[in-house]
């Protein structure tokens, strides 16, 4: 299949999760449901489900705002609005992490406001290094399998979970090689977030083995020239008309840094005796990221380094408005930025944005820049 | 500053608990500079740290939210939040925080000041936006962070494999702390701590439960004022003795048929949330202009450290407000309107505070269901004076005011 036709099968799936919804549960799968920004996936596939993520959309909010002020992000309201109005229905469970203070109470409102679909919380530890974390951590999947299990029948071993493992650690693999091929290929904004948000709504095998085709047909086909290029920062990036932006502008995303795209495939679960702990050791070894604490501020040294490793000629920051860890870091990564000789640009997105008109001007006057 | 604010006003008696309450309150900040003096390594700390590790290892530490809105209240608030906007930090973070960046970068506020910390105690049970807050100065100024992380209950009740977390994390920040101060860490100065702690937090469970009488003893924005000494100095002997002066004044009120809420007490209401501070004066008056005293809030029950050993402490501060799941939350809110013959509940939907605003509602109609009680809310926030409009705050009040009156009626 050519590179064109493995972009528009995946292009298919991010733009209809409802589809590849009705598709598993056609096939007689259960599906559960997957809340920003960290979940166990492997454990939920290891007992035969199918996780799909729960990022909210580019709708209005109407009902969440019985539950939600005005000032909790959108990725939260819209993920309780989408609940709220069904579109979820026909899914077993919703995983929800409590990595963020909005987060924590999205699980609050969705045992009252979507209450077909039961909440299971996963507690993770900010202190997750130390073996007291990594213990804690066990903790919070076990309560994750046994909710599991009560809301699905399925049940959990050990030994599914190793081979799930395998198969998350090749879609980390694959899906690392495609950031790194489509730092150079002839590819779109859009399209290579297509990449990475179909893989919130596919079954991992599935997408790997479609990204694995897309990745050799990337590196026979042409490189992009005379492009800007950029690294992204931010949770999300998937809104089709400021991706759409950015190709109009010939700006390129050559890394990322984004929560819902590359932060997912940076750790794989190591090599371990027990899967269980392998699993607590990767959340261990994970970070660069702003909902894991980070004392040193890693994050902001891995974005600079990135930028540099990737050949960036600056750094577009997608702020998700009300997203306050985000925010709190945006201020050591701007002055990172200075200090390292790298332009920035902040935009701030949301769901609900309909005039792109002054995100446009923006992107357009950071061109003029170089 | 401390002086030039006393002098302004009244001398109080200074036997009466206001007046030692505030001692307390203004010699934590005056202690923690001398120490600095002398060279002794300062912390700042996190409202709901276990102060106990501090107190027993006798450092001194200072606590950015008080001393955020001791500037929010002096009216300082706006100013401190333009500059850390100025470098580039979003309106929408939390007041208290963007108010504490900017002293961390000024090192100076006329309204509150205090020490420049050699190192940060963090502990997240009130909200992850701390981590961010103290991670951010840590970095600013390389100082150590001491991190204690006791997430988001979804449960009840606290689990064990909690408790472990917890109860392993607090060694772990002794040593830390030893380690960076050199100061060391006995458990007969722990034993008195907790003592003290515990008779602080008795004293004021039960002082703030003297609203069970009608009319209430005591107007609940005293309370605002006294929990400072709750939150910075529970583990000392002197806060259970000032606390213990408050309990008596306010039994002795009730005997006397008197009370700190100087108007007759026409309807008795719940406050949820922080005070907003910077309109600490327009929120009050709007509530007594119409009779109407705030006899209870969340702080009535937040406060109550009382535990017997070591795993108990960890369970306390597992259980503080913003730590508990919506059913906890609620159950311990209805507890407060019920055993104070509440009327009406007022909510503060806080615009620096997600997490307590973010599922209030939902909360705040069970509440009012479970209690049979009407629910407003108004916005607002804790610090920026920006994000609260007094005509809107006056409608909200008249508009429970009338609910609440029609309710008597209906009783008759
Ligand atoms: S966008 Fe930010 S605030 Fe919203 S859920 Fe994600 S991390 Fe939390
Ligand atoms: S007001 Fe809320 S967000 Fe701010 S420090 Fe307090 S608990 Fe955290």
């Amino acid at each position: 299949m050519k590179g064109k036709e493995l972009l528009a099968q995946l292009h298919e799936a991010a733009s209809s999760p409802k589809k590849q919804l009705e598709k598993y549960l056609a096939q007689g799968k259960k599906v559960v449901a997957v809340a920003p920004v960290y979940t166990p996936n492997e454990i939920i596939h290891s007992m035969g489900l199918v996780p799909m993520g729960v990022w909210g959309a580019d709708v209005e909010i109407n009902e969440a705002k019985k539950y939600f002020p005005a000032f909790i992000c959108s990725i939260m309201q819209t993920a309780l609005e989408l609940g709220i109005k069904g579109e979820y229905d026909g899914v077993s469970a919703i995983v929800i992490p409590s990595l963020c203070d909005s987060l924590k109470c999205l699980g609050q409102n969705w045992k009252y406001a979507v209450k077909n679909i039961p909440f299971i919380p996963m507690t993770y530890p900010q202190n997750r290094k130390p073996d007291y974390g990594k213990k804690f951590t066990k903790a919070g999947y076990a309560r994750v399998i046994s909710d599991l299990t009560i809301a699905t029948g399925a049940q959990f071993s050990e030994f599914a979970l190793a081979e799930s493992i395998k198969v998350y650690n090749e879609h980390n693999a694959v899906m690392r090689e495609f950031a790194e091929i489509a730092a150079d290929a002839d590819i779109t904004a859009a399209a290579r977030n297509d990449v990475f948000k179909s893989a919130w709504f596919m079954l991992p095998e599935e997408h790997t083995a479609i990204v694995k085709k897309l990745n050799e047909a990337l590196k026979a086909g042409p490189k992009a020239k005379g492009k800007l290029r950029v690294l992204v920062t931010g949770i999300l990036a998937d809104s089709p008309s400021l991706l759409k932006i950015f190709d109009e502008n010939g700006v390129k995303v050559v890394f990322d840094d984004v929560a819902h795209e590359s932060r997912q495939y940076r750790t794989d679960v190591p090599d371990m005796e027990n899967p269980v702990d392998a699993m607590a050791q990767k959340f261990a070894d994970m970070g660069n990221c702003t909902l894991l604490y980070d004392p040193d501020k890693n994050r902001v040294d891995y974005i600079v380094e990135q930028a540099k490793a990737h050949k960036a000629d600056g750094v577009i920051v997608l702020m998700t408005k009300f997203c306050d860890p985000e925010e709190f870091d945006y201020v050591p990564i701007k002055r990172a930025c200075a200090a390292a000789g790298l332009k920035h640009l902040n935009i701030e997105v949301d769901r609900q944005m309909v005039n792109y008109q002054q995100a446009a001007t923006m992107v357009q006057a950071f061109k003029e820049m170089f | 500053m401390a002086e030039e604010v006393k002098k302004s006003r009244p001398a109080p008696d200074p036997n009466s608990a206001k007046f030692k309450l505030g001692q307390i309150a203004a010699k934590a900040y005056s202690d923690a500079m001398e120490a600095k003096k002398r060279g002794e390594k300062i912390g700042w700390c996190a409202s709901n740290f276990p102060v106990e590790i501090p107190a027993t290892l006798g450092l001194y530490v200072c606590y950015p939210e008080n001393q955020a809105a001791g500037i929010a209240a002096r009216g300082g608030g706006e100013r401190m939040c333009n500059v850390s906007e100025g470098d580039g930090y979003s309106n929408d973070i939390c007041a208290y925080a963007r108010i504490s960046l900017a002293y961390a970068k000024l090192k100076e506020a006329p309204e509150q000041d205090m020490p420049m910390p050699d190192f940060m105690l963090c502990c997240n049970n009130i909200c992850n936006c701390m981590i961010k807050w103290y991670e951010n100065i840590a970095k600013e100024l390389n100082i150590p962070m001491i991190m204690i992380d006791i997430p988001f209950n979804p449960d009840y009740e606290v689990s064990d494999a909690e408790t472990e977390y917890i109860k392993a994390q607090f060694w772990d920040a002794i040593h830390q702390l030893e380690e960076i101060t050199g100061k060391k860490w006995t458990d007969e100065q722990f034993k008195k701590v907790m003592e003290y702690s515990g008779r602080a937090s008795r004293a004021w469970i039960e002082a703030t439960s003297q609203a069970k009488y009608v009319p209430s003893p005591f107007n609940g924005f005293d309370l605002l004022n006294h929990m400072a000494v709750m939150v910075t100095a529970r583990g000392t002997a002197q806060a259970g003795d000032a606390m213990e002066t408050l309990l008596k004044e306010y039994i002795d009120n009730h005997e006397k048929g008197v009370s700190t809420f100087r108007a007759e007490e026409k309807y008795r209401i719940m406050f949820e949330g922080i005070a907003c501070w910077p309109w600490l004066r327009v929120t009050s008056t709007g509530l007594k202009s119409r009779g109407i005293n705030m006899v209870t809030t969340i702080y009535a029950d937040a406060f109550g450290f009382i535990y017997d050993d070591f795993d108990g402490m960890c369970r306390a501060y597992a259980n503080v407000p913003n730590c508990m799941n919506l059913e906890h939350s609620r159950d311990k809110r209805v507890k407060l309107c019920r055993e104070n013959h509440v009327e009406g509940l007022l909510v503060h939907t806080n615009r620096s505070c997600k997490l307590w605003s973010g599922f209030m509602p939902e909360m705040s109609r069970q509440i009012g269901e479970a209690c049979g009680i009407p629910v407003t809310s108004f916005d607002g926030d804790q610090a920026d004076p920006r994000n609260f409009s007094e005509a809107q705050y006056d409608t909200r009040v008249q508009g429970l005011m009338e609910i609440m009156e029609a309710n008597k009626g209906g009783n008759e």
